[in-house]
C-alpha cells in the first residue's frame, strides 16, 4: 500500500510541476508585462521599461521566478500582481472561497435534479418517461453554457428583476450561475444514474427485496440508490475538479470574483505572478481530488494496489 | 471585525454628513486597478475613480478646461523652466492632516523617487527636477527643460496631491488598499476585483457631494454590466465598456439614457511609407479618398464617431478646425492610382487587431471600397500585445496598418511626436527631418497660441504628406439610469461625481 501512494503522490507531483511550467513558460511568449503597465503612458523611454522590469522580477532567471512561485505554495507568499502590485495571496485568498462555494452549489443543483430523473428514467425503461428524460439531458448536454446563462439574465434579471445579474452577495446570486453550471452536469449524471441503477434493479438482492413485498418506493430509496451511491460519488469527486477548471466562462459571465475570472484578467494584463500561482492552486486542488479517489479506490479494491 | 470597524466608520460618516447629501451611485468600472496609490498604474479606471478621491494642483473637467485645482494661482517663470505655484489654503486630508506645501514636495519626491520608479507614472513627470517649498502655501517647480504639457498632467494620476505623515505612518503596502486624499469623496472599503466604496467629504473645498454613497463595481463583460444597468444593480456604466452593438440596447430602455461625447481616442490605417505601393503620395491619397468614411460612421459605428482628416479629434490641443477630410471620391482615386502606375489587382495587406470586433468591421468595409478602385486588400489579425510590441516597431506590417491611439493629456504633442518623429517606436517607416524640426521647436515653447499654430501645422504637413488614412474619433460612451441627475460625461474617462445627485 505505501508503494502504491508513494507512486501516485510522485505522479501528482509531477502533474502540478508539469502543468505550471507550461504555463509560465507560455504566458512568457506572448508579451512583455512592462509594456502592459506603460501603455497608454506617453514618453516612455527604453530606461523607463528596464526599471519596472527589474522592479517586477523579470530579471531574474526564468528557472528562479518559476521556483519561487513554486516556494509559494508552503510560504503562502506568492508574490506580488503586476497590476497594482496587491499580494497574490491576498487575491487567491478571497476568489478561491467563491469558486469553491460555486463548485459546490453547483454540485447540489446537479445532485438535486440528476437523482430523481434517473431513478426515474431507469424505473421507466423503454417508456416514453425514459425516452423524454433521454432526450432532455442530451438537449442539457448540448447546451451552450454561456446561452443558458444570457437567458436567465434576460429572464430573472432584467424583465422580472428577482435575481441580481452578477457579483456574489447572498444566496440569490447564487441561483443563475449554480444552475448554469448545474445545468451541464445533470445531462451526464442523470445518465449514470440511470445506467447504474439498471444493474442494481436487476441485481437478486431488489428482486428479494421485493419479495419480501416492501413497498417500491422503499426498495429503490432505501435498497437501490444506496448500492448506486459509490460508482456516483466517485464520479461526482472527479467531476469537482473538472467544475474548478470549467468555470472561467460561467465566472465572467456572472462576474464572480472567483479563480476564473482572476485568471482570465491576468491573462488579458499578462499578470505571470497571478495567473501562475491560479493555475498552480487550481492544478493542485484537481490533482488532489484525483489522488484521493485513487487511494479511496485502492482501499476498496486490493487488486488496484498491486497493478 | 474589519467589517464590523468598515460598517461603523460609513455609519460615522453617514451621520456627519449635512442632510442634503443622501442617496447612493453605483458605478460600473471595467476594470480594478489593483491598487489605489496614484503613481501605481497607468489605467484610465484608476483615474475614474481616483478623480474623486485626490486632487492635483490643477483641475481639467469635462469641458477640457484647465483652471485651479489644488493650486489657486500659477506663475510660469524663468522661460518656462520654473512654475511657482500659490496653494489652497485651508484644505485638509480625508485624515485630517492639512494639505501644504510639504505635501506638495513630499509627493513629487516621492513620484520622482524610488517608490515611483517602481510604477509608469514616473516617466511622465520627468521634465520635473525637484519641487521647492518657498512657504507654507507657496512652492517652486525647477523643470529640466520647458513641458508645455506639465501643468495639464498635474491635473491627475500621478500628479495627485497624496499625505506625507498618513503614507509614513501607513507604510506604502496599507496605502495602496486604504487611499486618503484631499478629494470630494473618503475611502471606505476596498474588495480586489469586487469594487471599492466611497462616502461623501462634507467639508469638500470645491463643493460637498450631492449623494452620500459611491459605490463602484468592477465588472469587464459589457453584456453583464448592461444587465446590471437594466435590472438597476448600477445606474452608471463608463468608458470603455460599451461596445457600439449594445447602442441600441440601451436606447430602448426608456430608464436608461446614452450620454456620449468626443472621446480621446482615434482610430486610423497607417501606410508603410517606406516600401511597396503605399511608399508613393499619390498611392496614399488614392487609398484614403476610395473609403467612404461617412457611411462606415453612420452606418458600423452608429454615428458614436466624426470622421477625422488629422490624428486627433476636435478636443485636442492643436486640432486644426480648417483641415477637411478628404473626399470620398473613387474616381479621382481610381485616376490617382494610374497616374502612380498601380495596375488594377494591386495587394495590399491590413494589419489589426485580432479582438477589437468593431475595428474588424471597419476594416471589412475599408477593404471593399479599397476592391471597388481595384485594390485587392487582405486583412491580417493579431494578437494586440504582438502587433504593438513586435510587428509595427520592427517594422513588420502590411502596406496598411491599425493605430488606435488616445492620451488622456488631449495634447496633440503626445500623438504626433510619437507617431511621426524618426526613431520612434510607433514611426518605423518614417523619416522626416522637416517634420522632425517641427516636432521638436513646439516642446520648449511656454506660449499657448504659439505652440498650438505649430501643432496645427504639424497636423496639417502629414495631412498633405497622407501618412495615414485617418478615419475617426471615437466618442466616449456612457450609460446611465435617469435616475441620475447632473451628470456630464467626461471625455477622459476621469469624472468627478461631486455635482451628480440621484432621485
Amino acid at each position: 500500500m505505501a508503494g502504491f501512494l508513494l507512486k501516485r503522490l510522485l505522479q501528482s507531483i509531477f502533474v502540478v510541476m508539469v502543468v505550471t511550467l507550461v504555463v509560465s513558460l507560455a504566458v512568457r511568449m506572448t508579451g512583455d508585462p512592462a509594456l502592459m503597465i506603460t501603455s497608454g503612458a506617453t514618453n516612455v523611454t527604453e530606461a523607463d521599461l528596464a526599471r519596472i522590469r527589474e522592479g517586477l522580477g523579470l530579471n531574474e532567471p526564468f528557472i528562479w521566478q518559476y521556483l519561487n512561485t513554486l516556494a509559494g505554495l508552503f510560504t503562502w507568499d506568492f508574490g506580488r500582481s503586476f497590476v497594482g502590485g496587491t499580494q497574490v495571496s491576498l487575491l487567491i485568498g478571497s476568489a478561491l472561497p467563491a469558486t469553491l462555494m460555486l463548485a459546490f452549489a453547483s454540485l447540489f443543483v446537479s445532485i438535486l435534479i440528476s437523482i430523481p430523473l434517473g431513478i426515474k428514467a431507469a424505473v421507466s425503461r423503454g417508456k416514453w418517461a425514459d425516452q423524454l428524460i433521454r432526450i432532455l439531458s442530451l438537449v442539457g448536454l448540448s447546451f451552450p453554457n454561456f446561452w443558458l446563462a444570457t437567458m436567465m439574465v434576460l429572464l430573472f434579471s432584467i424583465t422580472l428583476r428577482w435575481l441580481p445579474p452578477s457579483g456574489m452577495n447572498g444566496f440569490a446570486s447564487f441561483i443563475m450561475p449554480a444552475v448554469t453550471m448545474g445545468v451541464i452536469l445533470t445531462a451526464t449524471n442523470v445518465r449514470l444514474v440511470r445506467t447504474t441503477m439498471l444493474e442494481v434493479l436487476n441485481s437478486q438482492y431488489i428482486m428479494v427485496a421485493r419479495a419480501k413485498g416492501l413497498s417500491e418506493r422503499k426498495v429503490l430509496y432505501k435498497h437501490a440508490l444506496r448500492n448506486c451511491a459509490i460508482p456516483l460519488v466517485t464520479y461526482l469527486g472527479l467531476q469537482f475538479g473538472g467544475l474548478l477548471g470549467g468555470v472561467v466562462v460561467v465566472e465572467r459571465v456572472f462576474n464572480w470574483p472567483g479563480m476564473g475570472s482572476l485568471a482570465f484578467d491576468a491573462v488579458s494584463a499578462r499578470d505571470y505572478p497571478v495567473l501562475q500561482s491560479v493555475i498552480m492552486v487550481l492544478s493542485l486542488m484537481i490533482v488532489s481530488v484525483n489522488l484521493l479517489v485513487d487511494i479511496a479506490y485502492g482501499l476498496i479494491d486490493p487488486r488496484i494496489r498491486t497493478e | 471585525m474589519k467589517k464590523n470597524f468598515a460598517a461603523t466608520a460609513l455609519a460615522l460618516i453617514l451621520l456627519a454628513a449635512p442632510a442634503y447629501a443622501d442617496g447612493k451611485l453605483t458605478v460600473s468600472s471595467p476594470q480594478d486597478p489593483g491598487s489605489w496609490d496614484p503613481i501605481d498604474t497607468f489605467l484610465v479606471n484608476w483615474a475614474s475613480v481616483g478623480t474623486n478621491i485626490y486632487d492635483g494642483l490643477t483641475y481639467r473637467g469635462p469641458d477640457m478646461e484647465l483652471v485651479p485645482g489644488l493650486a489657486t494661482s500659477w506663475e510660469e517663470l524663468d522661460e518656462g523652466k520654473r512654475i511657482r505655484f500659490t496653494l489652497r489654503e485651508g484644505v485638509a486630508f480625508h485624515n485630517g492632516e492639512p494639505f501644504n506645501a510639504e505635501a506638495v514636495k513630499f509627493t513629487f519626491d516621492r513620484l520622482l523617487g524610488e517608490e515611483g520608479g517602481k510604477g509608469p507614472q514616473q516617466s511622465n513627470y520627468t521634465s520635473i527636477e525637484r519641487v521647492e517649498i518657498i512657504d507654507e502655501l507657496t512652492v517652486d517647480f525647477y523643470l529640466k527643460a520647458a513641458d508645455p504639457v506639465l501643468l495639464t498632467k498635474l491635473a491627475g494620476y500621478g500628479g495627485m496631491i497624496v499625505p506625507p505623515k498618513y503614507v509614513a505612518e501607513v507604510g506604502e503596502e496599507a496605502f495602496n488598499l486604504n487611499p486618503v486624499g484631499t478629494g470630494a469623496f473618503k475611502f471606505v472599503s476596498y474588495s480586489p476585483k469586487v469594487g471599492i466604496v466611497l462616502a461623501a467629504n462634507p467639508d469638500y473645498w470645491g463643493g460637498a457631494p450631492k449623494i452620500a454613497e459611491l459605490e463602484y463595481r468592477f465588472i469587464t463583460e459589457p453584456s453583464t454590466a448592461i444587465a446590471e444597468l437594466q435590472s438597476g444593480g448600477v445606474d452608471l456604466v463608463i468608458p470603455p465598456t460599451i461596445p457600439i452593438g449594445m447602442i441600441p440596447t440601451i436606447k430602448a430602455d426608456s430608464n436608461l439614457e446614452l450620454v456620449t461625447t468626443a472621446g480621446p481616442t482615434v482610430y486610423s490605417l497607417r501606410y508603410n511609407t517606406r516600401d511597396g505601393i503605399t511608399a508613393d503620395e499619390r498611392v496614399r491619397r488614392a487609398l484614403t479618398m476610395a473609403v467612404d468614411r461617412e457611411t462606415i460612421v453612420s452606418s458600423i459605428l452608429g454615428g458614436e464617431a466624426e470622421v477625422i482628416s488629422q490624428l486627433q479629434g476636435s478636443r485636442s490641443f492643436g486640432f486644426d478646425p480648417d483641415l477637411e477630410p478628404l473626399p470620398y471620391d473613387p474616381d479621382a482615386a481610381k485616376a490617382l492610382l494610374e497616374e502612380a502606375g498601380v495596375a488594377p489587382g494591386a495587394q495590399v495587406q491590413i494589419d489589426i487587431r485580432g479582438n477589437d470586433a468593431t475595428f474588424n468591421e471597419v476594416v471589412q468595409a475599408v477593404s471593399a471600397y479599397l476592391s471597388m478602385v481595384g485594390v485587392t486588400a487582405t486583412i491580417q489579425p493579431y494578437e494586440t500585445n504582438v502587433l504593438l510590441n513586435d510587428i509595427i516597431p520592427q517594422g513588420k506590417t502590411g502596406a496598411m496598418f491599425q493605430q488606435s491611439w488616445g492620451g488622456w493629456t488631449f495634447d496633440y504633442d503626445n500623438t504626433a511626436y510619437s507617431m511621426y518623429h524618426s526613431g520612434e517606436k510607433w514611426n518605423p517607416y518614417d523619416s522626416d527631418p522637416e517634420l522632425d524640426a517641427l516636432l521638436e521647436s513646439q516642446r520648449p515653447m511656454t506660449d499657448r497660441a504659439e505652440r498650438e499654430a505649430v501643432l496645427q501645422q504639424i497636423a496639417g504637413y502629414a495631412f498633405e504628406r497622407n501618412l495615414e488614412m485617418p478615419i475617426y474619433n471615437l466618442n466616449a460612451i456612457y450609460a446611465i439610469n435617469t435616475r441620475v441627475k447632473g451628470f456630464e460625461p467626461a471625455p477622459d474617462s476621469r469624472m468627478k461625481l461631486n455635482e451628480v445627485s440621484v432621485d
